[in-house]
Formats: C-alpha cells, structure tokens, sequence
C-alpha cells in the first residue's frame, strides 16, 4: 500500500513537473513568434510577392499554440493534484487538438522554408523591381513592397543583386526597360554611396572599379534571417511537442489507474 | 620618282630618303604595331555588358607625331575590311547613328596627345568607355557620338592618327570583342523542389508521435467503458480513510455485597 501511494506521488511529481515545463515553453513560443512576426529584418514584402509567405502563417499559428499550451498546462497541474478524472479527459483531448496545430505549424515551416532558393528571389527581383507599368492594383503594392526592400537590403548591407552584380546584366528586367544597360548597368543603389545618398564616383561605379560599388550577393541576407525564422519555429516546436508527447502518454498512464 | 638602275653610289641613300618623305608627301598611313585589348587590371565588374564595353587607353603610341587627333575606329568583325581610312570623322560616312547600316565603321572618342600623356602615371585607371554616351545616340548634329553599341557584336577596334584630317598612323584591329547578351527572367527555374532531409525527418516523427497519442486516446477510452480491467493497478485517493481500532473499555462489575 504504501510503495503504490510512492508511486502515485512520484508520478503525479513527474506529471506536475512536466506541465510546468509545457507551461513556460508555451511562453517561450509564443514570444519567439512574436518576435518573427513583427519582422524586424523587413523582408515579409519579398514573401508577399512571392505568394509564398506560409512561414508567416506558422508563426502566427505558433502563437496561440504558446498561449493554448501555457493555460492547459495549468488545467493539467490542477487535473493531476485532484486526480480528476473528467478534468483529465478535458485536459486530453484538448492537448491533442493543440499538438495537431503545432504540428502543422512546424511541418509549414519547415517546408516552405525549402521553396525559398536563390533562384526564386533572383527571378521575383528581376520582374519587379522598379516595374514601371503595373497589371493590377495588386500588383502595384507588390512592386512597391519589393522596390522598397531592395532599396533598403541593398543600402543597408551593401551588397547588390542576389547573387552578385552580374544578375542585372546577364537577364533583362522590368528596371533594364526604363534604365538603359550604357547608363545603368546595375541599380545606383549597388554604388558605394555617400552620406547624402550621392555615389562617391558614379563614373567608377559605372565601370565597375573595386572599391566604388557592391560587389556581394544580398542573397546571404536575406536567407539568415529566414533561416532562424523557419527552423526557431520548426525544430523549438518539434522539442516542445517531443516532450509534450511524454507528458500525455504519462497523463494517460495516469488517469487509466484512477478509481472512483 | 626615279626607279631602276641607279647609276651612282648616292643613289642608295637617295631611295630611302626619298621613301620617307613619301608618307608626308601621298598620304601613306604608317603601321604602328599594337593591337587595342580590353582592360587587364584593375579587374573591372563592367568591362562588357550589353552595350558598352572598356578599352585600355593608347598611351605612348604616338609620340612622334605632334599635333595629332587620336579617334578611334569601331566595326564589325564583318564590316572591319571594308572601312576606308581616308575617311573623315564628324562626317555621315563616318557617323554613329548610320551604324552598321549602311556605314561599316564609325569614328568617335576624340583625343589629342594630351590626352594620352606617356608615361602613363602609377595607380592611375586609364581606360576609355565605348558607348557611354547615351545624350546624343538619336542625335543626328553629333557624328561622333560615343553611343552605346546597337548589338553583341563581335567588334573590332582601332585607332587612328589624323593630322588635320589626313590619317598619319593607324593601329592593329583590335581581336574581336563580343558583349553579353541579357537571357529573359522567365528561363530561371524556380521550381527544384528539394526537401531537406531535416522536414522529411521531423514531419516522420511528429506523425508517428501523433499515431500513438492518438491510439493511446482511443485504448483509454476503451477501457473506460469496459470496467473489467480498470482494477489492476489503483490509486487510493488521496484523502483515503482508514479504519482506527480503538480499545473498548471493560467494565468490571464489582459485587457490591463486599461490605
């Protein structure tokens, strides 16, 4: 009799202990989603305007997982220290329709993180950057998103084009059709610029001399900060679930011996 | 001029005087050799693209001629032999705009040796940029519009000599200088779905998980309907109570006839 009650408390302990720990990682979720939502590199037009900005939706999904799993991780302490059997059922059942939302929310990170290839940015930066006619209003908010994140990527890195300068010259573009290749070989924002904005030389920029234009890639920064982004959510939720797995398989150890 | 048989020995220093004198004298060009070539150092991101392209500038090349226009001839690797150096620049038969059809080879990038000072200075970038002038390209007042190049080529180049406007010296053809031409953005392919080896594995392993939650769940509730195999291993409450044996008293009777 008295080695079983040791076993119920050790469990209940465990249990206790590990809906503590689904409680502040719930937190910790939901504070990193909020963190890559807000976006603070800037880059969710270049998602937009791909139609592909699913990463977004897992963080936003990512979001109230934290908060689900945050207040039924105290439902489960109460549930557990009564040995309630009903509050156990609730608690459950509840914890498996929260596990299927992260779940989904890290699968959808995950793989839409491997849609975004050099490629893809390359091709959505050449047709719309500096379009001059645009389709639909639609496509004009998408033009602005991305004439404007380039504009900033390629100031604030200095760097130019995805992968080098010589994307604007081995493809045409929207921009080559109101810039002419003699006058604009590349973008003037892929020359070293000075304080006010003005190229230091715009002749050397022109003939693309070391020193007075970009000459990286921003391919580079733009998948970081991606990259954190995706896998902060896939693999942060992928352990919050692994443990959570435990918890519930002992949760339901633990409510099968319960006798009315 | 006098030819054949030169009866005296001051003849044979007569021919090559005479030779010389003859250049100035009919307007033969005279060959300098060196061939114009795209700039080697610095490494120059532009050097070609669609419709310019970068030469290195023809310095102490023609030193020994004073007063001298420097131009440069552009054609087409085709047309290059059929440009005549009796030409004059700044002239329709020598204009950009009516370049490549019908004029073979155009004049532009006019220079005199001031221009070119030999020696070339150390840590100077000498180049001359062919097509960067954009102002003037439909601009039929200027011949000799440095224009951006009308197709990828392949050009040759040379330079040119002209004192007034007779020619004095010409350079090599350049070897023939291709540009680059631009592919359309809808050749890139966009659609190489590869996935990665860390989404196969973490999409395996949460179904997995999922699976057994979720037959977990059913065998649970199972067994709640069924009280047969609920009893094996219980958990008293917590608030359990427990039987207390406690003492009875015995009263003893005492006989009360004691007295």
């Amino acid at each position: 009799m008295a080695k079983s009650d040791d076993c119920v408390h050790i469990l209940q302990g465990l249990l206790v202990f590990g809906n503590v720990v689904i409680g502040m990682c719930g937190i910790a979720l939901t504070a990193e989603c909020i963190y890559f939502v807000t976006d603070p590199y800037g880059l969710y037009p270049l998602l937009e305007a791909t139609e592909n900005n699913d990463i977004y939706a897992a963080a936003w999904i990512g979001i109230f997982v934290g908060f689900a799993l945050f207040a039924l991780s105290i439902l489960g302490i109460i549930g557990v220290i009564k040995s309630d059997k009903t509050l156990l059922l609730v608690y459950i059942i509840l914890m498996l329709i929260t596990f299927a939302f992260e779940m989904a929310s890290c699968i959808t990170a995950a793989t839409h993180r491997d849609f975004l290839t050099p490629n893809l940015f390359l091709k959505q930066m050449l047709e719309r950057y500096q379009k001059s006619d645009p389709a639909n209003n639609n496509d004009q908010w998408m033009i602005e998103g991305v004439t404007k994140t380039w504009d900033k990527l390629m100031l604030q890195n200095h760097c130019c084009g995805v992968l080098g300068p010589s994307d604007w010259q081995e493809y045409t573009s929207a921009f080559r059709v109101t810039h002419s290749d003699a006058d604009f070989p590349w973008p003037r924002k892929c020359c070293v610029l000075d304080a006010q904005g003005i190229p230091v030389n715009l002749d050397g920029c022109k003939l693309g001399v070391p020193g007075y234009y970009n000459s990286n890639g921003c391919y580079d920064a733009i998948s970081g900060p991606m990259n954190t982004h995706a896998w902060g959510v896939a693999w942060f939720g992928f352990a919050i679930l692994c443990w959570t797995f435990c918890v519930l398989l002992g949760t339901m150890f633990y409510w099968s011996g319960i006798e009315y | 001029h006098p030819h054949s048989h030169p009866r005296h020995p001051g003849a044979c220093t007569m021919l090559p005087l005479l030779l010389l004198l003859l250049p100035t004298a009919h307007g033969i060009v005279e060959h300098v050799d060196y061939v114009p070539f795209l700039v080697k150092t610095p490494t120059l991101e532009g050097l070609t693209t669609a419709s310019t392209f970068v030469l290195e500038q023809p310095r102490c090349l023609f030193n020994k001629y004073s007063n001298v226009d420097i131009w440069l001839v552009v054609a087409l690797e085709q047309t290059a032999s059929k440009f005549n150096n009796s030409v004059e620049p700044g002239t329709p038969e020598s204009a950009f705009q009516l370049f490549p059809d019908p004029v073979p080879a155009y004049m532009t990038l006019n220079a005199t040796l001031a221009n070119y000072p030999c020696p070339k200075p150390n840590g100077e970038i000498t180049v001359l940029r062919v097509g960067s002038e954009t102002s003037c390209a439909r601009d039929m007042a200027r011949y000799s519009c440095n224009g951006p190049l009308p197709g990828p080529g392949p050009y040759k180049v040379k330079f040119l000599a002209l004192k007034g406007s007779k020619p004095v010296a010409e350079t090599n053809w350049s070897q023939p200088i291709m540009l680059r031409t631009a592919k359309s953005p809808s050749s890139i392919t966009t659609m190489d779905r590869g996935h990665s080896a860390g989404m196969i594995a973490l999409t395996t392993i949460l179904s997995i998980l999922f699976a057994i939650l979720l037959a977990g769940l059913v065998a649970m509730l199972i067994f709640w309907g069924s009280d047969s195999c609920g009893g094996s291993s219980t958990f008293s409450k917590p608030e359990a109570v427990t039987v207390r044996r406690y003492n009875t008293h015995h009263v003893y009777d005492q006989p009360a006839a004691r007295l």
